[in-house]
C-alpha cells in the first residue's frame, strides 16, 4: 500500500469512477438513444421508454443462466419483445399522433403505468437476480484497481452497438428516409412513405434499443420496480442535454451523465444530490438546444 | 402547417418531465368487506403497491398466517380482516387508513410499511381514538398513547451492533447510508453508539457518508472514497433495490475483502435472493432469524413453509406477533372490545412469547423491548441465508 507512489496517489483514488462513468454513460447512451429516436424523428413523447427498458432487463433475469448460450437467448427475446411492444405503442399512439405532446404524455404514461404493474404481476415484487456469464461474473484489476468484468466487457459491446447505431443512420437507406422525416415529413409523405410505417418502424427500433439495454445492462441498471422510471428519468435528461436528432450530442450528453454520476459523485460527494440537475438546468440556462447542434444545420 | 414542436419547447417538455418524475407517482386501491355480528373488525393497512411491495406483501401475510393458524379468531372472536393498500406513504396512506377508521370503522389498525405513513395517519387515529399495531415503520412520535409497534425503532440496530464491530474490528469503520430520515436514524444509532465505546469513524470529515436516496443506483464512487480512506470495515444500511445494488457491487469492487456490517435489512428477504452469491459473508444485525431455536418459532417457520416459498422474514413476523397482540389484547378487554378498552389492554400484557424470544412493550416508546442476533449469510442447503451467529444486545427503552 505504502509503495504507491506519493505523486499518483491525488489521481489513483478516481481512476475507477472514472472508467466506470464511461460504462455507465454508455448504457445510458443506449437506453437514451431509442428515445432521442422517437422524439426527435417520429416527433413522438414517449413516457413508456422505461418500461421497454425495464422488459429487457425482466427478460434478462428471467433467461440468464450463468451460461453464454442463455445471455444470447435474451438479447434475442429482450430486443423482440421490447421491439414488438414499440410496435403496439405505435398502434396505439395513432389517433394522437400528430396532436399535443400532452394527449402522447398522457397516453404513454398511461401504457407505463399498466405495464410496470403487469411485469410486476408477473415476475413478482422483488427484484430479480440477474446470473450473467460465469466468466464475466468476476472481477479484473485494471491500473492496481479491481473493477467489474461485466462492466469491463461492456464497454466494448455498448461502443459497437453505438457506432453500428451511427453507421445505421448515416448510411442505410431506413436511416436516410428517418433523417428526412426530420427535414420534411410532408414530403416523404408526398414520394409515397406512409408517417405511419416511419412511426411504426421508429418505435420498433426504439424498442429494439432499449430492449438491448435492458439485456445487456441487467447487471448495471438491474430490473425492478422503479427501473422503468430510473430509465426514462436518465433518458430524458438526456434529451434536455444532448439535444435531439444528432446521434453525437446523445453520446456526449450520455456519457457526461455517467461521468457526473460517477467521477462527479467521488469527487463532490456533498453535491451528489443535485450534481445531475444542476448539469441539466446550466445546459438549459445557457444552451437551449443542448450540448450539440442539430444534424439539420451541421 | 408544422408537424414538429419547435425544439425548445420539446426540450422543455422533457426537462419538466425529468422534474416530475423525480417526485414519483402512486396510486392506491381498498377493498371494503362485510361485517358480521359477533365479529371484530380489524383493519391493515400495507404497500400492496409500489416501491414497499414486497414488505407490504409479508406484513399481509404474516398476518394472515397468525388468523389461519388460530381459526381465524383474535380473542375467541372472528376477526373480520379489511386489508388496505398504502402505497408509496402517506399521500395514499392517509386516505386509506381514513376510509377504515371512519367508513369501515375498524377496531384496531395494524401494519403500515412507512414511517412516513404512520407520522400521516396518526392525527387520524387520535380523532377516531383507535389503537394502532403497527409492524413496520416507526418515525419520532411526540404522543405514543394509541401507538405500538412489534418492529423496532430505527436507530436500534445500530445501537446494538455497535459493541460487537467495535470488539471484532481493528480499525475505523466507514458509515454510509441512504439520505432520508429512516437512513439518517439507522446510521446515526450506529455511530452515536459506536463512538461512545471509543470507535473511530473512518469517513473523511468523522461523519457518516449519506448518498441520495432513492437516486442512487451507482455505488462505485462512494467504493473509491472507501479504499482511500484506509478503513477496517464498513458499516450501512439498505433497503429494498438499493440493498441489492449495493451489495452486488461491493462484490466486484476493489474493497470487497473489507468485511461489511449491516442492519439486517440489508440481506433480508427477497433481495438476499437478488443478491445471490455477492451477499456471501455478510454480517447483519437484526431482531429475528429464521434459524432461532425455540417452540414458537419452529412452528411459525413451519407454518410460513406450508403456504409461501422461502423462509419468513422480519417483517412478516412483527406482523405475526401483532395479531399475537391483538389476539391477547382482545381476549383482556372482555365482553365489549372498544378501541378504547383493546388499547388499555395491550398496556398491560407484560412478556410476549414471540418466534423472536420473549419480548415486552417499552412503556415510554410503546416498541419492543427485545434481543438483536449477530447473523452471516452463508449456504444452507441450495439457498443463501441469514444465519445466527451470536446474541447482541438486548436493546429498547
Amino acid at each position: 500500500m505504502t509503495a504507491v507512489a506519493v505523486g499518483t496517489n491525488r489521481i489513483d483514488p478516481y481512476l475507477i469512477p472514472a472508467l466506470d462513468g464511461v460504462a455507465y454513460g454508455l448504457l445510458v447512451f443506449v437506453a437514451a438513444s431509442g428515445l432521442v429516436l422517437c422524439f426527435g424523428v417520429a416527433n413522438i413523447l414517449n413516457l413508456a421508454h422505461g418500461l421497454l427498458y425495464a422488459i429487457g432487463g425482466y427478460t434478462a433475469a428471467a433467461l440468464l443462466d450463468g451460461g453464454w448460450a442463455s445471455l444470447a437467448l435474451a438479447l434475442a427475446v429482450g430486443v423482440l419483445a421490447a421491439a414488438a411492444a414499440g410496435v403496439l405503442l405505435a398502434g396505439l399512439l395513432t389517433p394522437v399522433a400528430t396532436g399535443s405532446h400532452l394527449s402522447q404524455a398522457l397516453l404513454t404514461f398511461g401504457v407505463a403505468l399498466a405495464g410496470g404493474s403487469l411485469l410486476v404481476a408477473g415476475f413478482g415484487p422483488d427484484d430479480p437476480q440477474v446470473q450473467v456469464p460465469a466468466t464475466l461474473e468476476g472481477s479484473v484489476m485494471v491500473a492496481g484497481h479491481r473493477y467489474a468484468a461485466y462492466r469491463l466487457v461492456f464497454i466494448v459491446v455498448a461502443a459497437v452497438l453505438a457506432a453500428a447505431l451511427y453507421l445505421v443512420v448515416r448510411r442505410t437507406r431506413a436511416g436516410m428516409l428517418v433523417r428526412a422525416a426530420v427535414d420534411d415529413p410532408e414530403m416523404v409523405a408526398c414520394l409515397g412513405v406512409s408517417p405511419a410505417r416511419i412511426r411504426a418502424g421508429v418505435l420498433a427500433a426504439a424498442g429494439a434499443l432499449a430492449g438491448a439495454a435492458g439485456v445487456l445492462g441487467a447487471p448495471i441498471i438491474g430490473p425492478g420496480t422503479d427501473t422503468a422510471d430510473t430509465v426514462l428519468l436518465l433518458s430524458l435528461v438526456v434529451v434536455v442535454l444532448g439535444g435531439l436528432g444528432s446521434m453525437a450530442g446523445t453520446l456526449l450528453a450520455a456519457l457526461a451523465i455517467g461521468e457526473i454520476q460517477t467521477l462527479g459523485v467521488a469527487l463532490l460527494p456533498a453535491a451528489a444530490p443535485f450534481l445531475l440537475f444542476a448539469a441539466m438546468a446550466a445546459v438549459l440556462a445557457a444552451r437551449a438546444r443542448g450540448l450539440a447542434v442539430r444534424w439539420r444545420t451541421a | 402547417m408544422p408537424l414538429t414542436t419547435p425544439w425548445r419547447s420539446r426540450a422543455l417538455t422533457a426537462a419538466l418531465l425529468a422534474a416530475v418524475l423525480t417526485t414519483g407517482t402512486a396510486c392506491g386501491d381498498d377493498a371494503p368487506g362485510p361485517s358480521a355480528g359477533g365479529s371484530i373488525k380489524i383493519g391493515l393497512l400495507a404497500s400492496l403497491s409500489g416501491t414497499y411491495q414486497a414488505v407490504g406483501t409479508e406484513i399481509r401475510d404474516g398476518f394472515q398466517l397468525y388468523l389461519d393458524t388460530h381459526d381465524g379468531k383474535l380473542g375467541g372472536r372472528q376477526v373480520d380482516l379489511i386489508v388496505a393498500d398504502e402505497g408509496n406513504g402517506a399521500q395514499t396512506a392517509v386516505p386509506a387508513a381514513t376510509k377504515l377508521l371512519k367508513q369501515d370503522r375498524v377496531s384496531a389498525l395494524t401494519g403500515i410499511v412507512g414511517g412516513g405513513s404512520v407520522a400521516g395517519v396518526t392525527p387520524v387515529l387520535n380523532e377516531t381514538k383507535v389503537p394502532l399495531v403497527g409492524s413496520n415503520g416507526r418515525p419520532e412520535l411526540k404522543d405514543v398513547s394509541r401507538i405500538w409497534h412489534t418492529s423496532y425503532l430505527s436507530d436500534e440496530p445500530g445501537a446494538a451492533i455497535a459493541q460487537h464491530v467495535r470488539d471484532n474490528v481493528k480499525g475505523s469503520v466507514y458509515a454510509i447510508g441512504p439520505d432520508y430520515q429512516g437512513g439518517w436514524d439507522e446510521l446515526r444509532g450506529f455511530t452515536d453508539a459506536f463512538s461512545k465505546i471509543g470507535g473511530k469513524l473512518a469517513n473523511a470529515d468523522g461523519k457518516t457518508t449519506f448518498t441520495p436516496f432513492p437516486a442512487t443506483t451507482n455505488f462505485l464512487p462512494y467504493f473509491a472514497r472507501i479504499k482511500a480512506s484506509g478503513a477496517a470495515a464498513v458499516y450501512t444500511f439498505y433497503a429494498g433495490s438499493a440493498a441489492v445494488d449495493f451489495v452486488k457491487q461491493y462484490a466486484q469492487s476493489e474493497i470487497k475483502d473489507i468485511p461489511l456490517y449491516a442492519a439486517g435489512f440489508l440481506t433480508e428477504g427477497g433481495v438476499l435472493n437478488a443478491q445471490g452469491d455477492a451477499a456471501r459473508d455478510i454480517y447483519s444485525v437484526l431482531n429475528y432469524s429464521p434459524d432461532l431455536d425455540n417452540a414458537e418459532n419452529r412452528a411459525f417457520v413451519a407454518a410460513w413453509k406450508a403456504k409461501h416459498d422461502g423462509s419468513p422474514t422480519t417483517y412478516a413476523l412483527a406482523s405475526y406477533d401483532a395479531a399475537a397482540v391483538l389476539d391477547r389484547a382482545i381476549g383482556a378487554a372482555g365482553s365489549d372490545p372498544t378501541p378504547e378498552a383493546i388499547n388499555t389492554a395491550i398496556g398491560q400484557l407484560g412478556q410476549i412469547a414471540s418466534p423472536r424470544g420473549t419480548w415486552q412493550f417499552s412503556t415510554t416508546t410503546h416498541s419492543p423491548v427485545q434481543k438483536w442476533y449477530l447473523r452471516q449469510v452463508r449456504q444452507d442447503g441450495r439457498a443463501l441465508s441469514n444465519t445466527v451467529v451470536g446474541d447482541l444486545a438486548t436493546v429498547g427503552r
